[in-house]
């Protein structure tokens, strides 16, 4: 590999990075707009321009790649910071200055450079500033509204629109300082993947519908997330206000979701607040339910569980890996013929309910990832910790009856929890239902115990996606007082069973469950990857067959400027 | 050392075949400009094909094919007509839309029937293309890029045409008037129809 | 020694724009000569004979020709550049209008030296005479065997088509071009990769311009040593065509040795312009610095002439301006040209050349103020050298030739709050 030297640091890249991938591997940064890791190079914004030994001219770092060893770069001579204030100086003045009105503050391309390398005071004093009228707030589509004057013309947005998504709604117009983008009349830009345009876009030309104007982004909480809208497990950063999520924006895994999402997974966290909330334990007494505290009604499911009757516990694809595994756990103790090992069949079924949806399609280095249709996340976590969705049918379709007790573990598993008559069927199933979850659905208020558990935001813990990838996510804010995440209350229940549960933390639930299950084999929760780890399918996991995504190199190549 | 100097004689004004793009195939302008009718009639479409045949990439037929479709609509471009134009080359619309206002030839509104663009770049401004634009402000009594009441002609100021040498001049549709004064430039819009 | 005219010795003879017409006038000569030599050796006469690109860099063509890769199983393309567009210029016109042939054999040549089965001449689509001009020419090379399956009857297969434009002056940017020809906006390319190795449609590709291959076929005919005894050294050889314009008597294209004196050029075309004295003149187009008319009467118009002066050749357009001339409206009218046409990609030229054109034009309007000039100056430091192609760098030329060497009329607009020189009526009182 090449060797170069860039403000005297000198590191091998491998032959042909362009110069301002391999300063950031250098821990410098070149500032740069129109240049993205992931759209054919322009050099347009001419903001990376840098010095090269013996090259007459400065040259731009994205158009510039390391050939051979010796190049001998300089990112911060006399000449480049002259260019790249002029080059600020370009860009600001025909730029309107009015950051405290404007939604990207905070988060804009053009504020981070001109505070580096730009000047506080105008030269452009005595010419009018270049206006668009008419073009100020333009939807480009539902979810991506246009202000042409804050427009930097980048093209990031075009040239994802003709090679990520390959939809080629927009296009760039007119020329010279006329330059503008637009959609054609009638083609409005409303493809899945529209608003990530709204992401790459360097500064507040493009904003997104939902969620522009509506908070300052430095009042936002950032967490690494993953999204729950299928099963491609974009990984994503929950962005919240003291528990609010405000919105989801992709993190990059160029092993799932590169740096994109669709915009159907961006509202998925919408749904936490068009359901109302389960916010305390429920407990039957008589022909009421009353709240209860939770030592109460896990005593009651414990009591039921003990029996020793029929059971079947039901899962549903948005449970964690851990939740299921612990569910399977609560199925084996509760079950008639004690003793059964890990990894066997429980006596107690395990149904797991999975509703279909649209496939989205994210585009990634290898071509892309197609969900299976799948509205949940994890069927397949679910699977690995014993649940079937084969099992299911008989009970959702009414033909399987008789159990003693049926344990719901999501009040929000699919529509038979909303549907009056569906739950009624479900109801009639089993003499006891317990309900877990976060909504209060129709099929929480038909329970006999409800456990008020926490939102996907608030707990920590796996899901294995659609091509067997485990991925790890970090809670993002605490539950409400009275509600507690899935595995803290499981572990609890389980304690009444075996008094080694109590206090588990979520990495020892996924410890004891890696022990388990072949599959999980050799990896630790704590030590998880940044992009996941591909899983074996099918058969145990082999002593050499580790981790396949765990050896490669974690991406950093973010771009700074609102990428 | 005694140079002989050879000058440009007589401008080629008016050759036998003119039309941008080719010297046959385009069909006669077409004014009945409605949506739901083809811009590309059969024999345009035909040109097209053979257009399309002389590159190793379909795309490359498109400005000509635009020039093609500005000729049937009447010297603009409607979107419709874009829309058409992006279909026959398997391209999208915003795409074809970006090349159109790419080019100062192409036009996104109506003009005249006859279209004037007059040089007024240096060389011509040296020599009164200022003066040529005032005239015709005066004959044709509407704003530079306005069309006529009576759809006749629109005017356009126009970069270096290629033609300093006999400057000032215009272009009215695709022929060269040269040696411009006040007076010939008078005569010259009268006699368009 | 008289100079007898090359390019230009069927201007004027209408029996030249037919094959038979032109073989009789000595002809498809040069293709004859080339098609009995290996292509190597073509290539190796032009660069013996210091033939310079005559559309604005004057690059040797000969080297040019040497950077296209051997590999046989690659298609290559020759582009030929007649978007003549720079303003000042005309003389590529003038050649397709009376003698298209002579760019046909050119062009033959140039593709039997590469190996390039295909050529297309880009030409902007103003030029609708010369466009027609070309296309009957090309039928009639076809129906003749000149271009076809077999040129000549050598069995060397070459289609020659005509491209045209739609109104851009980038297009005569040679990646801009490519693009344009590729059904693009004509928005210039990032180099490297440069054109000899990806030009048009990925594939390696040739791009002259028309005056530069209309050389090439009087080079094979009579010779590397004949063509370099024309001009003033070995780095500037051949003849020029000189496109002159402005305040002189007879505006025209004139052919001479290369190298001429400017005093030469100004007499022969009947001197400046009603009996007025020169004030200054531009030697290369709208992209090259203005001279000082007095000072450098006596320039030898060539390549290295006039870049040791502080201007260029370019394209040979010679703008004349008389006395009467206010040069700060003559450059805003230039920085106005630059900033229609800038392609808008990249930052520098799409903002610097729009802030130019205001600042030049409040200048002119006398609402100028006293650090405009070192603004002026400033912005043109940010541009050159700073943009994606060399149109940033154009767009420089006149402006700082404007603060540098007539920094006096700047001044004078701003001390006085109007122009010194307001346009004069051309027409009122003249005769004519």
């Amino acid at each position: 590999m090449p060797k170069v030297t860039i403000d005297d640091r000198t590191i091998e890249v491998e032959r042909g990075t362009n110069l301002v991938d391999a300063a950031t591997e250098a821990g410098v940064q070149i500032p740069h707009y129109c240049y993205h890791p992931r759209l054919s190079v322009v050099g347009q914004c001419r903001m990376c321009l840098v010095q090269i030994d013996g090259m007459p001219k400065l040259q731009a770092g994205c158009s510039t790649q390391v050939m051979k060893d010796g190049m001998v770069v300089r990112t911060d001579s006399p000449e480049v910071r002259e260019a790249q204030k002029g080059m600020m100086e370009f860009f600001l003045i025909n730029h309107p200055l009015d950051c405290p009105i404007c939604d990207q503050a905070g988060e804009c391309g053009l504020q981070d450079y001109a505070f580096k390398h730009g000047q506080a005071f105008s030269r452009f004093q005595y010419e009018d500033k270049r206006t668009y009228p008419g073009r100020e707030r333009i939807p480009l589509g539902p979810n991506v509204v246009l202000n042409m004057n804050r427009c930097i013309q980048c093209t990031r947005c075009v040239r994802f629109t003709r090679e990520v998504s390959q939809t080629g709604e927009l296009g760039f117009f007119n020329r010279g300082a006329r330059t503008e983008i637009g959609t054609f009349p009638g083609k409005p830009l409303d493809g899945p993947l529209a608003s990530n345009v709204v992401d790459i876009c360097p500064v507040g030309a493009l904003t997104s519908t939902r969620f522009r104007f509506a908070e300052r982004v430095w009042y936002l909480d950032k967490r690494p997330s993953l999204c729950t809208g299928c099963d491609v497990g974009c990984n994503v950063t929950l962005e919240h206000r003291r528990g609010q999520i405000r919105r989801y924006k992709p993190r990059a895994n160029p092993e799932v979701n590169d740096f994109w999402m669709c915009d159907y997974g961006r509202s998925s966290f919408e749904r936490y607040y068009e359901l109302p909330r389960l916010a305390a334990p429920r407990v039957r007494r008589d022909d009421r339910v009353v709240p209860a505290s939770w030592s109460h009604a896990l005593e009651a499911v414990h009591q039921a569980l003990a029996g020793g009757g029929r059971t079947a516990i039901l899962g549903s694809g948005n449970l964690t890996t851990e939740e299921a595994w612990l569910l399977a756990r609560l199925a084996e103790a509760a079950g008639p013929a004690a003793g059964t090992q890990a990894g066997e069949t429980p006596a107690v079924e395990l149904p797991l309910a999975v509703e279909q949806g649209p496939r989205w399609t994210i585009p990634n280095p290898s071509g892309g990832i197609t969900g299976s249709g799948d509205t949940t996340p994890n069927r397949r976590g679910a699977e690995l910790a014993g649940f079937s969705t084969a099992a299911a049918e008989g009970l959702l379709t009414g033909t399987a009856t008789g159990y003693d007790v049926l344990f719901v573990a999501d009040s929000d598993f699919g529509s038979p929890a909303h549907d009056e008559a569906a739950v009624e069927r479900l109801r009639g199933t089993a003499r006891f239902l317990v309900v877990m979850g976060w909504a209060e659905t129709p099929l929480a208020r038909a329970a006999d115990v409800v456990l008020p558990v926490a939102t996907h935001a608030e707990r920590e813990g796996t899901f294995v996606n659609v091509e067997h990838r485990l991925q790890r996510f970090e809670t993002a804010f605490p539950p409400p007082a009275q509600v507690r995440p899935a595995t803290d209350a499981l572990t609890d229940l389980l304690a009444f069973w075996d008094e080694g549960w109590r206090g588990a933390r979520v990495a020892d639930v996924f410890a004891r469950m890696a022990a388990a299950v072949p599959a999980l084999a050799g990896i630790e929760f704590e030590e998880l990857p940044a992009q996941g780890v591909a899983l074996a399918t099918g058969g145990a996991v082999g002593a050499g067959a580790g981790p396949s995504g765990g050896s490669a190199t974690v991406h950093t190549a973010e771009p700074p400027a609102g990428a | 050392m005694s140079e002989r100097e050879s000058r440009r004689p007589t401008p080629v004004v008016g050759s036998p075949v003119g039309g941008v793009g080719t010297s046959d195939g385009y069909g006669e302008p077409w004014p009945a400009q409605s949506p739901g009718v083809p811009v590309l009639d059969e024999a345009s479409r035909r040109r097209v094909e053979e257009l399309v045949g002389r590159y190793p990439d379909k795309r490359a037929a498109l400005i000509p094919v635009l020039h093609i479709a500005q000729r049937r609509c009447g010297g603009w471009l409607p979107d419709y007509a874009i829309a058409e134009v992006a279909a026959a080359l398997e391209l999208t619309p915003a795409d074809v839309y970006g090349v159109v206002t790419f080019y100062d030839l192409f036009h996104q509104k109506p003009v005249g029937r006859h279209r004037i663009r007059v040089c007024t770049n240096l060389s011509c401004q040296l020599r009164g293309s200022d003066e040529v634009m005032a005239v015709l402000r005066q004959e044709l009594g509407v704003d530079e890029g306005d069309v006529t009441p009576d759809g006749r002609c629109s005017y356009v100021h126009f970069e270096c045409l290629g033609s300093c040498d006999t400057a000032p001049m215009m272009m009215i549709d695709d022929t060269y008037h040269e040696n411009l004064t006040p007076e010939r430039v008078r005569e010259i819009v009268k006699g368009l129809t | 020694m008289a100079f007898e005219p090359v390019l230009t010795r069927n201007v004027g003879q209408p029996e030249a724009r037919t094959v038979a017409g032109y073989k009789k006038r000595g002809g498809y000569a040069g293709l004859a000569q080339a098609l009995k030599m290996q292509p190597d050796e073509v290539t190796d006469a032009v660069k013996a004979s210091g033939l310079r690109g005559r559309g604005g860099a004057g690059f040797p063509t000969g080297m040019k020709w040497s950077f296209i890769p051997k590999d046989p199983d690659k298609p290559k393309y020759l582009v030929c550049n007649a978007d003549e567009s720079e303003p000042g210029t005309f003389k590529d016109r003038l050649l397709m209008e009376h003698d298209p042939h002579q760019l046909i054999e050119g062009c033959a040549i140039c593709c039997y030296a590469v190996g390039a089965a295909t050529c297309y001449i880009y030409i902007r689509g103003e030029y609708t005479a010369a466009l027609a001009t070309m296309e009957q020419a090309i039928r009639d090379a076809y129906d003749n065997g000149i271009l076809g399956r077999s040129v000549m009857g050598s069995g060397f297969s070459l289609d020659l088509f005509m491209h045209a434009g739609a109104g851009a002056y980038i297009c005569g940017e040679e990646t801009g071009m490519l693009e344009s020809l590729e059904g693009k906006r004509g928005q210039p390319r990032v180099k490297p990769p440069f054109p000899a190795i990806i030009g048009a449609f990925g594939a390696p590709t040739v791009i002259n311009n028309v005056e530069t291959l209309a050389n090439v076929p009087h080079i094979l005919e009579r010779g590397a040593d004949w063509f370099k005894s024309i001009g003033t050294d070995e780095r500037n050889t051949g003849p020029k065509l000189y496109a002159i314009s402005g305040h002189v008597e007879r505006p025209g294209t004139y052919e001479y040795p290369i190298g001429v004196p400017f005093r030469t050029l100004l007499d022969g075309c009947g001197g400046v312009w009603r009996g007025r004295s020169l004030k200054a003149y531009i030697p290369g187009g709208a992209s090259a610095a203005i001279l000082p008319g007095e000072q450098f009467l006596d320039l030898p118009m060539d390549f290295d002439s006039v870049a040791k002066a502080g201007s260029m050749l370019g394209s040979a357009a010679v703008m004349v301006m008389d006395e009467t001339t206010c040069l700060v409206r003559a450059v805003a009218r230039l920085s106005k040209f630059f900033n229609h046409e800038s392609c808008g990609q990249c930052t520098p030229c799409r903002e610097g050349t729009n802030w130019m054109e205001l600042l030049l034009t409040r200048i002119e309007k006398g609402q100028g103020r006293e650090q405009d000039a070192a603004l002026l100056s400033n912005i043109c430091t940010h541009i050159a050298g700073n943009s994606l192609c060399a149109l940033g760098d154009a767009a420089v030329g006149p402006v700082k030739s404007l603060v540098e060497t007539f920094l006096e009329e700047i001044d004078e607009h701003v001390r006085l709050g109007h122009c010194p020189l307001p346009p004069q009526p051309v027409f009122e009182g003249a005769s004519h």
